[in-house]
């Protein structure tokens, strides 16, 4: 050990001397209350999250003299993740939430660049001053707050008197109930979720949009020029010069896209809290229910570990799928 | 090896910080009678008790009341209230617990008590403070049987909490229905065809539910009085479980079916705890009938004070006896962490068992009373008239029983199977196998 303290303190000496000193007083003095604020909000919470994983915990309960574990907070090794695989009614919910959650997150990806990918392009086209009209209009929403897009979107969905159902009964189609009716869905996908989908993106794809726009900004105008000199078309440019060039951005937005709808959480308790019928409760909203509603502390960091291993897995594979070994 | 050694100097500050933040450990509490503080503080010595409540400004007026009282007859004691909004509430006493820094005194409710005291987060009520049997004399069962885990005692109820017995009513819509007002329903078939006459359409859409009854918590109330009102019981004769599939249980999920296909009173599409709250339904002119405790009766008169409302009583689902099972209600308990018990339980007690306090704790916040005396206080309906209809039935509550996690129950079992009979997704037998197995795994 003193070994040890020796050398820490031989490093601390060879920093703290010489020409690097103000340099390393600099970053140290920059870095510390980060990396404090880092351990304790951050690092520690994820550790005791990883620990209650192996417990039967539940704040109620006062346990074991050593935080709590132990005694009436048992040690059940990966039960909870074998628990996960029977029929218990937390298994069950478990289970749907997972479904729904990959059904959101695989849903919105796809939605979320199919419109903001040509919404930039279309935006980039226009003359300098609408441009930054219409951003300043797309990124509106992302500057709102979540509850109150879900409040807002609750009451546009509202059954007797929000303005979807207005606008249905004008034309002479009839009122749907979009975001309780178990019954209603769209290519085998509960309406609710649909519904949730679609207030989602209204304030996700602004993010998306911006970043896009300024990726556009920097594909170089030669390439375009030189394809048109070679006779593509506006199409084949954007196809084949274009998108190709937005790779490593495509990659970023995928990637914040991906891990944001699989952490979504405020915008389902809003609307459905989960409903109907389980429909649209995500693996978040299932983490919340268990630990504040149902005090089962344990097995809400279990399923958090199992959240953070496919948000893991599927980052780990959109950036093998989409990593470029180039740069412009 | 260098890299190691950061490694291990980093898990060791990992572990310090983990156990400062951890908990404090409990002393260990005598299972026996609890005993008085070793060393209570001298009459003259300055204490303060911190208290936590629920952010609801009834309770909260009405506690501050009970305060400013008890500091008159306590000049040297100081009682420190904090509130929280109602789900952080929840979440600030279960990151509290562990870590030892709750409140001495906290309101809780109920049906909460004995998941927190089982688990040591509370104190046992001193015999010196007020005994189990003297509790048993002073208050109704229901209610003070949430307090009671394994026969001890770990705090007193302020309210008797009733979902049944009782609805709101729309005079106006009475009124416009062409129908008698106060109602006076002698059997539940009569007050289901004034519910028909003031169920309203726009084409298929319903409007105005005449009687709204799909919520979380009215569900579960009506399916448990159900049962017992017909002569059955819920809990297994031996208490290790739930009975659920009975045909106590299958006859009120026919009747409950029945108002949504039969008389068409209530749309459980449109109407249910996600699309329209049956207290927002009719607070808003949406709900002619609305089945909810009368504590929505005095949250209506402080937001909605221009609205025209009673709360009137409604007949039985079944039966001559409104029997029907209670959930406790809000009162006082106390942390095992306060260092100073004896005098929190004496706040407990002085809010909860002294007639007038508890009087007045009830008047504010429009609650039933759980303190027999209370209750029976002529002068009582003078300042809450709209419990009448509560008060007769209170003798037929019991308490709904110490289950393993209440929310659970309410919230994930008996509501989204009810609400799925409703809404044709599952049939009565589907649902009630359901119920019965999942609430009978809560006891695994």
């Amino acid at each position: 050990m003193s070994a040890f303290v020796q050398g820490v303190q031989r490093r601390w000496r060879r920093a703290l001397s010489g020409p690097n000193r103000a340099k390393s007083l600099f970053v140290g003095s920059a870095l510390t209350p980060l990396m404090l604020y880092m351990l304790f909000w951050t690092l520690l919470p994820a550790i005791w999250a990883v620990v209650l994983v192996f417990f039967k915990y539940s704040a109620t309960r006062s346990g074991g003299s050593i935080l709590g574990l132990g005694g009436d907070n048992p040690y059940i090794g990966l039960g909870h993740f074998q628990n996960m695989l029977s029929d218990s009614l937390e298994a069950q919910k478990f289970r749907i939430s997972l479904k729904n959650t990959l059904i959101f997150a695989f849903l919105v990806l796809p939605l979320n660049l199919a419109i903001t990918i040509p919404l930039a392009v279309a935006i980039e086209a226009v003359q300098q001053r609408l441009k930054t009209a219409f951003r300043f209009v797309y990124f509106l929403p992302t500057l709102t707050a979540s509850v109150g897009v879900a409040i807002m979107w609750g009451y546009l969905y509202h059954p007797q008197q929000g303005l979807f159902n207005m606008v249905l009964k004008a034309l002479g189609g009839s009122p749907k109930i979009w975001l309780t009716d178990p019954r209603e869905a769209l290519l085998g996908v509960p309406l609710a979720m649909w519904a949730i989908i679609f207030a989602y993106l209204w304030q996700d794809m602004g993010y998306n949009l911006i970043i896009f726009i300024a990726a556009l900004q920097g594909v170089p105008q030669e390439f375009k020029e030189a394809a048109v000199v070679d006779g593509a078309n506006t199409w084949q440019i954007f196809w084949r010069i274009t998108l190709p060039l937005l790779q490593p951005t495509l990659l970023f937005v995928c990637v914040m896209t991906m891990l944001s709808s699989f952490q979504v959480f405020d915008i389902f308790q809003i609307m459905t809290g989960g409903g109907p019928k389980d429909y649209t409760r995500v693996l978040v909203l299932d983490i919340y229910l268990n630990a504040f509603r149902f005090q089962r502390m344990g097995w809400a960091g279990a399923v958090s570990m199992i959240l953070f291993l496919i948000v893991l897995v599927v980052t780990v594979v959109q950036m093998r799928l989409l990593r470029t070994r180039w740069e412009y | 090896m260098g890299k190691n050694r950061w490694f291990m100097a980093l898990a060791v500050l990992l572990i310090l910080a983990l156990v400062a933040c951890g908990t404090k450990t409990a002393e260990p509490e005598a299972t026996e009678a609890p005993k008085a503080e070793a060393t209570p503080p001298p009459a003259e010595e300055k204490v303060e008790l911190r208290f936590w409540m629920h952010q609801n400004p009834a309770f909260i007026a009405a506690n501050e009341e009970l305060i400013r009282r008890f500091q008159a007859e306590r000049p040297n004691v100081t009682v420190k209230l904090e509130s929280f909004e109602y789900d952080l509430f929840i979440q600030t006493l279960q990151t509290a617990m562990p870590a030892g820094t709750e409140a001495d005194i906290i309101e809780m409710f109920g049906t909460w008590v004995c998941s927190y005291a089982d688990g040591g987060r509370l104190a046992e009520m001193p015999d010196s403070v007020m005994s189990r049997a003297e509790a048993e004399g002073l208050f109704f069962a229901a209610p003070l049987q949430g307090y009671d885990c394994s026969g001890k005692l770990y705090g007193l109820p302020n309210e008797f909490n009733i979902e049944n017995g009782a609805a709101l009513v729309n005079p106006a819509m009475f009124e416009g229905a062409g129908l008698a007002y106060p109602p006076k329903w002698e059997t539940m078939g009569d007050m289901l065809a004034d519910a028909q006459k003031l169920t309203k359409f726009d084409g298929d859409v319903m409007t105005v539910a005449g009687f709204h009854n799909v919520s979380g918590d009215g569900l579960a109330f009506q399916l448990l009085a159900g049962i017992l009102q017909r002569g059955g019981d819920y809990w297994k004769p031996d208490g290790s479980g739930l009975q659920l599939n009975t045909p106590e249980a299958r006859a009120t999920l026919e009747w409950m079916k029945s108002l949504v296909d039969e008389y068409k009173v209530v749309d459980p599409f449109l109407f249910n705890d996600d699309s329209n709250w049956v207290g927002d339904a009719f607070f808003s002119n949406q709900a002619a009938i609305a089945f909810i405790g009368p504590w929505a009766a005095a949250e209506g008169l402080t937001e909605y004070p221009d609205m025209e409302f009673d709360y009137a009583a409604i007949p039985n689902y079944a039966g001559d006896r409104h029997y029907f099972a209670a959930d406790s209600g809000w009162g006082k308990v106390v942390s095992i962490n306060s260092q100073h018990k004896e005098l929190a339980f004496e706040f407990a007690k002085f809010a909860a068992a002294n007639a007038d306090n508890a009087k007045t704790w009830n008047v504010t916040t429009g609650t039933i009373p759980a303190l027999k005396s209370v209750a029976d206080d002529p002068t009582l309906l003078e300042e809450l008239p709209w419990i009448a209809p509560d008060l007769p039935i209170l003798q037929y509550g019991r308490y709904v029983g110490s289950l393993p996690d209440r929310d659970l129950f309410w919230y994930d079992i008996v509501y989204p199977h009810v609400l799925g009979v409703l809404q044709d997704t599952e049939t009565i037998d589907e649902a009630l196998a359901a119920i019965d197995t999942e609430a009978n795994a809560m006891f695994e």
